[in-house]
């Protein structure tokens, strides 16, 4: 007779089997302590890439901001000011297309073109693979235009020097509220199309207050990519950047 | 949607360390700055986790306030 149930072992029924595996001991479990990151695979490959630029002398600058704020017209306005003064090279990220990189390349400037087809953001790994075909010389300034979005690219470290958000002003002046993520892990944010200010409702000291409300240490530097106005500040931040000494 | 990114990142890290042990639950800790949606990664894990040895498997997710972003332990059941 089961013990479990009382039943005849020898005809097993449906019923029979179902107590029997209540009545069976749990079987064992254990836990494991983990303590696994999940970013750790894309903070490693950041940090190779990190080091990669540091011994070559490359600054590299990650570009972030949601799509249309000016990333790619910033880019090719920055290219034609300093491509006298040295080498700056270019990787683009947007999900389809090489429209930016061809922009790009119309400047002289070698530029990669990296499609993330459904990713909504570049990796580290991806930056790796596009520092293989772009190959940028030593001392050079490796400018990193990530995918339109202000949400997923804040995440990922890339290995550069550091992330530089752009918000134009045809854009809220509540979006480093509304985006604190990304202001948080920026260090300098470009207020850019400021041609435009007497055509739009942008306050740029509500702007400027609300990003250095989620970021304190966050600059912040009003620009315009189109008729240059401000640009020359920016220029001398890239400058300090090379500087040995400047905070990562 | 960087959360199904994540999220297959979870599957594979648990389905090694399970050695082909029954994966009972998992628990992550996911910090309010983050910048990663719990819900999010609640959503995508049935999905990913379809025919891996974590199918089944419970997810804990503990909220804290930083920035952590860590899967904490898992509970393996050991085959007899």
């Amino acid at each position: 007779m089961c013990g479990s149930c009382g039943c005849n072992d020898d005809s097993p029924s449906a019923i029979h089997r179902f107590v029997r595996a209540l009545h069976m001991p749990a079987p064992d479990r254990i836990t494991l302590s983990l303590e696994a990151k999940l970013l750790a695979k894309n903070d490693a490959l950041a940090a190779h890439n990190r080091t990669w630029f540091h011994e070559r002398g490359i600054v590299a600058l990650n570009l972030v901001s949601s799509p249309g704020a000016g990333k790619t017209t910033l880019l090719v306005r920055t290219i034609r000011d300093l491509q006298r003064t040295g080498s700056i090279y270019v990787i683009e990220g947007d999900q389809e297309t090489s429209r930016d990189a061809e922009r790009i390349r119309e400047t002289g400037a070698p530029a990669v073109q990296l499609n993330t087809g459904t990713g909504c953001h570049l990796d580290a790994a991806m930056i790796a693979r596009g520092l293989d075909e772009l190959r940028p010389a030593a001392r050079g300034l490796v400018l990193i235009e990530n995918v339109g979005n202000l949400v997923c690219p804040a995440l990922f470290d890339l290995g550069e020097r550091a992330k530089v958000a752009i918000l134009s002003v045809t854009e809220g002046d509540d979006k480093p509220l509304k985006y604190p993520h990304m202001f948080r892990a920026a260090q300098l944010v470009l207020l850019n199309k400021i041609d435009l200010l007497p055509h739009v409702e942008f306050d740029i000291a509500a702007a400027t207050a609300r990003a250095r409300q989620v970021n304190p240490e966050i600059t912040v530097l009003c620009v315009s990519a189109r008729t240059g106005e401000g640009m020359a500040a920016w220029y001398r931040w890239i400058e300090d950047c090379s500087h040995p000494g400047h905070s990562a | 949607m960087h959360e199904l990114g994540i999220t297959r990142n979870i599957v594979a890290i648990v389905g090694d360390a399970a050695l082909g042990r029954r994966v009972v639950r998992i628990t992550l800790e996911i910090g309010a700055r983050a910048g990663v949606q719990p819900a999010a990664i609640a959503f995508c894990f049935d999905v990913v986790a379809r025919g891996t040895a974590v199918e089944g498997a419970v997810l804990d997710i503990v909220a804290l306030a930083g920035d952590e972003l860590l899967i904490k332990e898992v509970e393996l059941e050991e085959v007899s």
